[in-house]
């Protein structure tokens, strides 16, 4: 660090010099300048649209007929539509059940290949797979098939179980393609892993902690911000999750899968009902916000905080 | 890793859409490499002096059109090659073709339209007509047919009158379907059941209940696209399902349908619900009738539309021995009817509607055309193009003819007007409350007064939307 001090002053003070004279060698305007695609595509592919749709919301809007602004008229539809409050429903039920267990998954198999051997890379990879493949649209035809009354899961079990017929069974479907989709938790699950220091786990041994008490009294504190991290970004996967449903079930049976996402898109895209599918995807904005604003409230609870 | 997906996302989307443009552009690239061939073939200095008059006027004098359309593989190729031809015979238009599954086709258009930049050739179908038209997107061609760039006179009325909206001719039938009952006579003939053109709804459910009984194969009507098979039973009863505004059905009646899947489902001949959860409602190929590996899970017959007839022959497993005949309905002749299977329209902001009009003359009404299309669309409703390919086509192909022709034209009515604005929601509405009605959470009676109300509600608002 030392050393590193005078080197840095000496970069900064000829920019200082600079700046009178030319304002494009400023840092500041360098930075700009660099981040200028972001911002541009920020702006124009985030943040315009996001202010049209906003607008849209309060509007009658076909796509096809030029918006006509009626107030608040589409978000009191959402009190009479039974499907919209399914939705609803259906929504916090998935991302509120296949969350926590994708992430008990992901710690579970995180710990599995947390011990360095020569193919511990290879598993890392494989494990990660299912999620770098599972929201595409070629694996949740598979998974419609492997869950067919004449499907895989049904021939391994022996059974005839119309899984995704019946409306008991048909969002566990979803939720287990979900839970299997565990990859990017798992990476980041061992990445913390990894940071956890040894000697907190030998020194526990001496004590005589046994593998479930270092579990409970030292892993799980110091992984704390990262499930955090992984519940919060995982649940709002949830909220948004669209192509399973899309695919596999398309609400079916019985809108006993309807997902929010799904509905909004039927609305806004099939029954051209587009005032009323953004004010939609806006109460959506103020849920996910809603919830995550939970989360961060009851981090101080539980959330680890200090150093090691 | 994130990366890795990136880039073989990348890779994907770019070798889809090298395989997009190689289909889109065929077209095109075909004309040019064909019109500089017949040059250097001719190699007269005369042919090269309009070669360079053709490629000077491209920058200036030449119409450049967009014509999208939806569809599957046979017509993309045909439409296709018909472009190529059409470019071949008029040197100076270029048309570009699009082509879609039929949910992106009108997510795209109606995303067209927002950005006022409409192809200014629009294949159409009956139940968006009304909605594009009451938005002014169309453009009347009634004028070209008064001048003659259009030739109505060999065409089916009834078709020239199911484009005809307010007076105005602003789409044009690109070819006739009608409503056809497929089944395996295999299965039929198994269950020593005869199958006669224009069945009542009674006999088709005792032949139903005959082959559960016999065979064990279940009957599939029509579910998650039950809007058309009750529309059809409704026109029996002098109505229009959905209407302008509003359910014009009585509810005892629309109970009386519902019943029909009620009983079925309770005496086990019809087709489960769950079998619907895994497949996708619509496709010919995963339709019960083809798809289905027990008596379990497939259905003897499927309710869908001539033009298909093909589709569900080339779909069909050994042994199978499909035949077409008419849906049943207690008044057969009312409520039977021949249907424009898709038209062509013009966009209002078409920049050279004349030109437009003259392809779209070209394709309903020449030869040329027509041998390359060969029917796909449906019977071309000229009548002296119909019979002239109607001679070159397949055995398969003439068995649809001759259902369209002889069977039905024969023993119909007229088709209801336009589907009006909020179909697709109405029709919504009915598959949702027929799914409870199958899955026994609701009664058939219930079930009637429902669809009125819901339907009711989504053509209402549609109506005073558009108002």
């Amino acid at each position: 660090m030392g050393n590193q001090q005078p080197v840095k002053t000496a970069a900064s003070a000829p920019v200082k010099k600079r700046k009178i004279g030319n304002p494009i060698n400023n840092e500041k305007t360098a930075g700009y300048i660099f981040t200028l695609p972001f911002t541009f595509g920020f702006l124009m592919f985030m943040v315009v649209p996001m202010a049209i749709s906003l607008y849209y919301a309060f509007c009658q809007y076909n796509i096809l007929q030029p918006p006509v602004f009626i107030g608040w008229d589409n978000f009191a539809k959402m009190g009479s539509d039974a499907i919209y409050q399914k939705s609803i429903g259906v929504t916090f039920y998935f991302a509120l059940v296949s969350t926590p267990l994708r992430l008990i998954f992901a710690l579970f198999v995180a710990m599995l290949l947390l011990e360095n051997n020569k193919l511990s890379g290879f598993y890392r990879a494989t494990y990660y797979l299912p999620s770098i493949i599972g929201g595409s649209v070629a694996v949740s035809v598979l998974w419609k098939r492997m869950w067919a009354t004449d499907g895989t899961i049904n021939r391994i079990l022996g059974i005839n179980f119309p899984w995704l017929g019946d409306t008991r069974t048909a969002i566990w479907v979803l939720i287990i393609l979900a839970v299997w989709q565990f990859g990017s938790s798992m990476l980041i699950f061992l990445s913390a892993l990894k940071q956890i220091p040894q000697s907190l786990y030998e020194a526990a041994m001496v004590d005589g902690a046994n593998g479930w008490k270092r579990f409970w009294k030292i892993t799980f504190p110091l992984l704390t911000p990262t499930i955090f991290f992984n519940l919060v970004m995982q649940l709002i996967n949830g909220f948004l999750a669209f192509t399973q449903c899309y695919i596999i079930t398309q609400g079916k049976p019985m809108y006993s899968t309807e997902f929010y996402t799904v509905y909004m898109y039927d609305q806004s895209f099939t029954y051209y009902n587009t005032g009323y599918g953004a004010a939609m995807a806006w109460v959506m904005v103020l849920i996910i916000s809603a919830v995550t604003a939970v989360l961060f409230a009851t981090k101080k609870f539980w959330v680890y905080d200090g150093g090691l | 890793m994130s990366k890795l997906k990136r880039g073989a996302a990348a890779a994907l989307a770019a070798a889809m859409g090298a395989g997009l443009l190689a289909g889109c552009g065929s077209s095109s690239g075909g004309t040019t490499s064909a019109a500089s061939g017949s040059t250097t073939t001719t190699a007269a200095s005369g042919s090269a002096t309009t070669t360079k008059a053709a490629s000077g006027s491209s920058s200036s004098g030449d119409t450049n059109m967009v014509f999208a359309w939806w569809g599957n593989q046979t017509r993309n190729e045909r439409t296709s090659n018909a472009i190529t031809k059409y470019q071949e015979q008029n040197p100076g238009v270029k048309i570009e073709g699009q082509f879609s599954e039929w949910n992106d086709y009108w997510q795209k258009l109606a995303t067209n339209s927002a950005g006022n930049a409409l192809p200014d050739i629009i294949q159409m179908d009956y139940q968006y007509l009304n909605q594009y038209m009451n938005t002014g997107l169309l453009y009347d061609l009634t004028e070209f047919t008064k001048d003659g760039t259009i030739d109505t006179s060999k065409w089916n009325q009834n078709m020239i009158n199911a484009g005809t909206m307010n007076g105005k001719l602003v789409a044009v039938c690109a070819g006739i379907n009608a409503p056809a009952l497929v089944y395996d006579k295999a299965i039929t003939d198994k269950a020593g059941v005869t199958i006669k053109d224009n069945m009542s709804i009674d006999e088709f459910i005792e032949a139903s209940k005959k082959i559960y009984e016999t065979t064990g194969y279940k009957t599939n009507i029509q579910y998650g696209t039950a809007q058309e098979i009750f529309s059809y039973w409704s026109r029996a009863d002098g109505s229009i399902l959905f209407n302008t505004g509003k359910v014009d059905a009585k509810p005892e009646n629309l109970a009386k349908y519902f019943k029909i899947y009620e009983d079925g489902e309770k005496d086990g001949w019809m087709l489960s619900p769950t079998v619907f959860a895994e497949i996708t409602i619509g496709s010919v190929e995963q339709d019960p009738l083809v798809y289905g590996d027990n008596p379990e899970n497939q259905s003897w017959c499927t309710f869908c539309w001539s033009n298909q007839y093909v589709a569900v022959l080339k779909a069909a497993k050994e042994g199978q021995d499909m035949q077409m005949t008419t849906w049943p309905s207690a008044d057969p002749k009312k409520s039977d009817f021949l249907k424009p299977s898709q038209f062509f329209s013009v966009s209002a902001s078409a920049k050279n509607p004349k030109a437009a009009a003259a392809f779209i003359n070209w394709l309903t009404n020449s030869e040329d055309a027509n041998n390359i299309l060969l029917g796909e669309r449906g019977i071309p409703m000229n009548s002296d193009i119909a019979s002239k390919v109607s001679a070159q086509l397949s055995e398969n192909d003439q068995k649809t003819y001759t259902f369209v022709n002889d069977v039905v034209a024969k023993n119909c009515s007229d088709i209801n007007p336009p589907y009006p604005d909020g179909y697709t929601e109405a029709g919504k509405a009915l598959n949702t409350i027929l799914e409870a009605v199958c899955y026994g959470q609701e009664t058939a009676e219930q079930a009637g007064q429902d669809l009125v109300d819901q339907g009711t509600a989504a053509l209402a608002a549609k109506a005073a939307a558009s108002k």
